[in-house]
């Protein structure tokens, strides 16, 4: 389609209408920075000197009736929307696939009300993750979703792709947190889901947008739980002289319920390399933090409990001050200069399975890729992050430092990694994704994840969305 | 990944006026991908080099420095928009973008870094800086007095003008025989303790003690030298304080402002919800003169910020920022230099 002329320029002004001149954008520079979001491929596209697809138009709208009205519009002219919080997300999920119109939440950051009884949050849903914090810790509480994102993703994009954060085993990840939603149907019908999220009257259809990416509708407003400020952490650290007994004690103080905050569990290659580059801590074997928070008493027993476990596997006890670096340089394993970057190629496969199934898909993915890519001295990483009662999350990262340069080898090598890694874990039991999202990335890989229960969803989506507008090419539909 | 610090993101909810904004469009200008035109000049232009992006970076990544740099090399190739070069040639005419530049003829071992801002947008704070440092017995020469310490040439792509503005403060001042300086403004005292070093390799004299006025005041009723009344009730209870700009680049001045604003109050002043080291900048940037519209935006911002935090009076020891307020003030809020607040209840 030919995007320059006058047909452009007619829904560039009924889109001013709406949101106001200062709130649509057609400018050059504004069209490449939302061209990419934190996905390695634009990324490296781009920096390999490549042009990406950009949108065609960048919409800022202050409320759901805008967002609604917008909709019309690219219902009317079959126009791609697609939303845009933070632009953090490392899936493509926020990539103008098709070009269209980049609908970005940030004006809507208002925090509407904080219940001090009730411990609830209502913002809307473009509000910056860490501001969103920072007003409800003038309270004394906390929404304890804490994300390596957090400083840039939004409250939309925390919930849109099922998000987890740092403290997921006690608080549980972003869907668990939200009692209510806005939200605004690819028709411009505007909902709100039942006040609470647990009850007996009918199904429970708001999940059916956690998770969505934008693909069902646009969340513009959620309800989220809080909790008080702890008053105390305790972190320790402990090392295990193999993968094997770390993840069975973690398994048993999960199963036990004694309620840790965090269990950051890093297998042998990453506690000897980003542990101890980030760390500076030289150790041989399985390191593990783990942290009890809350009442002192509690935790402080809690703690006692799970060290018991602990040193039934021989592990060795490296202390307070070990597991506390970590937990305040938590982030730096994520940003520069300890970050991976460009021209390296690397992607996080992260996955989740129950307690049965975790080890041998670690190994088989493990084996697989390390074989698989031998030519290319592929590295490969994880840590088991994300606990729960009946499973874990492995987050397992592939590192290649000497990719091609040409950009078109890049992503062929890129996806041919992506589709081996996959392949393990689908084979094994895993999801393709715990809490990073599909967006792009993850989309061709859908259909076999959910095989019998795929038409389904694409029935839903067809109903919700005919003219299929809402992030084409996200969460495995088409445009 | 800084943008629940960035402010000009927050005003204008724009993903091309942050840290990563800028950066993009910068590297591919580099690369060849996109030109200089309106469209980027107006991202690469939207920074207002407050330091929030660099006070919260987990790395310290020098980013306000490397955009200085590239504007540098704009201005360079004759790109800069007409009202950059217009603030630019008044700089190196007048040595001040506000006025005039009157150099003293006095000499002294206490010297006033009075700036371009302190003498040609509010004499009264410079008045009553010289006052509560009169009070302490000390008697200091006030200096630079309309001269533009460097910042914003330096900050609009200017590093060879910024250099000789830099040479001209030095100079007053060892003409003077300044021993120990107190420095008016964070602005100029990031210029002097860290922009000559990083980004013009101009040392500043290891002679000349540099202070900042409020950790001196502060100091000084702290231990009983500078004795205070407090306000009325009605005042203590709707005060406010705003951490003016680049104060996040000199976070020990926090804490000294408010036990400074305490001494008034006796009780902490409203806080407001971009305060400390993530407070905005209002004024005192070189984005009054490269986008005025977002200037007004911030500023805008931060009284919207104070008013919905109950607040009717505001407190600050800027020069630059208390001039923007006031002059954006729609709030009818009382915008009050801390420094004339203070000398009003001086117990002589």
């Amino acid at each position: 389609m030919d995007w320059t002329g006058l047909q452009p320029e007619m829904i560039r002004s009924e889109l001013a209408e709406i949101v106001g001149e200062s709130n649509v954008s057609t400018d050059e520079a504004d069209r490449l920075v939302y061209s990419t979001d934190w996905f390695w491929l634009p990324q490296m596209w781009l920096d390999r000197g490549e042009t990406p697809r950009k949108p065609d138009y960048i919409v800022r709208p202050g409320n759901a009736e805008e967002i609604s009205e917008i909709l019309k519009i690219a219902n009317s002219y079959r126009i791609p929307v697609i939303p845009w919080g933070g632009g953090s997300g490392s899936q493509g999920g926020a990539l103008p696939v098709f070009g269209g119109i980049i609908l970005d939440t940030k004006r809507m950051n208002r925090v509407i009300e904080i219940d001090e009884k009730s411990l609830t949050v209502t913002a809307e849903a473009g509000i910056n993750g860490k501001q969103l914090e920072w007003a409800v810790n003038e309270k004394g509480l906390m929404l304890p979703h804490y994300p390596a994102s957090a400083n840039c993703a939004t409250l939309g994009g925390y919930l849109a792709p099922r998000g987890t954060g740092t403290i997921s085993n006690k608080y549980g990840k972003a869907e668990d947190l939200v009692l209510r939603m806005q939200v605004v149907l690819p028709d411009g019908h505007i909902l709100r889901t039942p006040i609470v999220p647990q009850h007996a009257a009918g199904p429970d259809f708001y999940r059916l947008f956690l998770g969505s990416e934008g693909t069902f509708g646009v969340i513009t407003e959620a309800t989220m739980q809080l909790d008080y400020l702890p008053s105390c952490r305790l972190l320790r650290a402990v090392l295990f002289d193999d993968l094997t007994k770390a993840l069975e004690a973690g398994r048993q103080i999960m199963t036990r319920r004694l309620d840790p905050f965090v269990i950051r569990l890093y297998d042998p290659r990453s506690t000897a390399s980003r542990v101890k580059k980030i760390l500076g801590y030289e150790l041989e074997g399985a390191y593990m933090v783990i942290g009890f928070d809350g009442d002192q008493e509690i935790a402080a027993l809690q703690e006692q409990k799970a060290m018991e476990i602990i040193h039934s596997f021989g592990a060795r006890d490296l202390g307070r001050e070990l597991g506390e670096a970590w937990w305040n340089q938590r982030y730096d394993f994520y940003y520069p200069p300890q970050s991976l970057k460009l021209p390296w190629m690397y992607g996080t496969t992260e996955t989740v399975t129950t307690y049965d199934k975790i080890e041998k898909l670690y190994f088989a993915e493990k084996k697989a890729v390390e074989e698989g890519f031998k030519e290319w001295d592929i590295d490969f990483i994880g840590h088991f992050s994300h606990w729960f009662h009946w499973g874990v999350m492995v987050y397992t990262r592939f590192i290649i430092q000497n990719p091609p340069e040409d950009a078109r080898e890049a992503v062929k090598l890129h996806n041919q990694v992506w589709n081996t890694a996959m392949t393990a874990v689908l084979e094994n039991g895993g999801m393709v994704n715990e809490h990073h999202g599909v967006g792009l990335k993850l989309s061709r890989f859908m259909r076999r994840q959910y095989g019998d229960a795929w038409p389904l969803l694409e029935k839903i989506k067809k109903t919700l969305d005919p003219n299929g507008i809402m992030n084409p090419g996200k969460v495995g539909f088409g445009y | 990944m800084c943008r629940h610090v960035a402010p000009v993101g927050h005003v204008t909810h724009n993903e091309s006026f942050t840290p990563h904004g800028i950066a993009l469009v910068a590297s591919m200008q580099r690369r060849g991908k996109i030109a200089w035109n309106a469209s980027t000049l107006d991202v690469l232009y939207a920074e207002p080099d407050g330091g929030n992006c660099r006070a919260h970076c987990v790395t310290d990544q020098p980013l306000p420095a490397a955009i200085a740099a590239i504007r540098a090399e704009v201005a360079a190739e004759g790109f800069a928009p007409p009202a950059i070069t217009q603030v630019h040639d008044r700089i190196v005419r007048d040595h001040s973008a506000f006025g005039n530049y009157q150099p003293t003829m006095l000499k002294g071992e206490y010297g006033l870094f009075v700036g371009d801002a302190g003498f040609n947008l509010s004499q009264s704070t410079m008045e009553a800086a010289a006052g509560l440092l009169g009070a302490c017995g000390v008697d200091a020469v006030p200096v630079g007095c309309g001269l533009d310490s460097g910042f914003i040439p330096c900050s609009l792509g200017y590093p060879d003008t910024a250099r000789k503005q830099a040479q001209l403060c030095i100079d007053e001042m060892q003409k003077v025989g300044v021993k120990k300086l107190f420095v008016l403004s964070p602005q100029d005292l990031f210029s002097f303790r860290q922009m000559y070093e990083e980004r013009l390799g101009i040392s500043w004299p290891k002679e000349i003690v540099l202070i900042d006025l409020v950790d001196f005041l502060s100091e000084q009723v702290q231990k009983g030298r500078l004795r205070i009344r407090p306000l009325s009730a009605a005042a203590q209870n709707d005060t406010a304080y705003v951490d003016p700009t680049h104060a996040v680049r000199l976070p020990a001045r926090f804490d000294s402002a408010r036990r400074l604003c305490e001494a008034i109050l006796e009780k902490s002043p409203i806080e407001l919800f971009w305060h400390r080291e993530r407070a905005h900048p209002v004024g005192s940037t070189a984005i009054q003169f490269t986008r005025p519209d977002i200037g007004t935006q911030l500023t805008e911002a931060r009284l919207e910020d104070a008013r919905s935090r109950g607040a009717k009076i505001l407190l600050c020891d800027d020069p630059a920022t208390l001039h923007e307020l006031d002059l954006r003030n729609q709030h009818s809020l009382q915008i009050q230099d801390l420094y004339e607040t203070l000398l009003g209840q001086l117990e002589v």
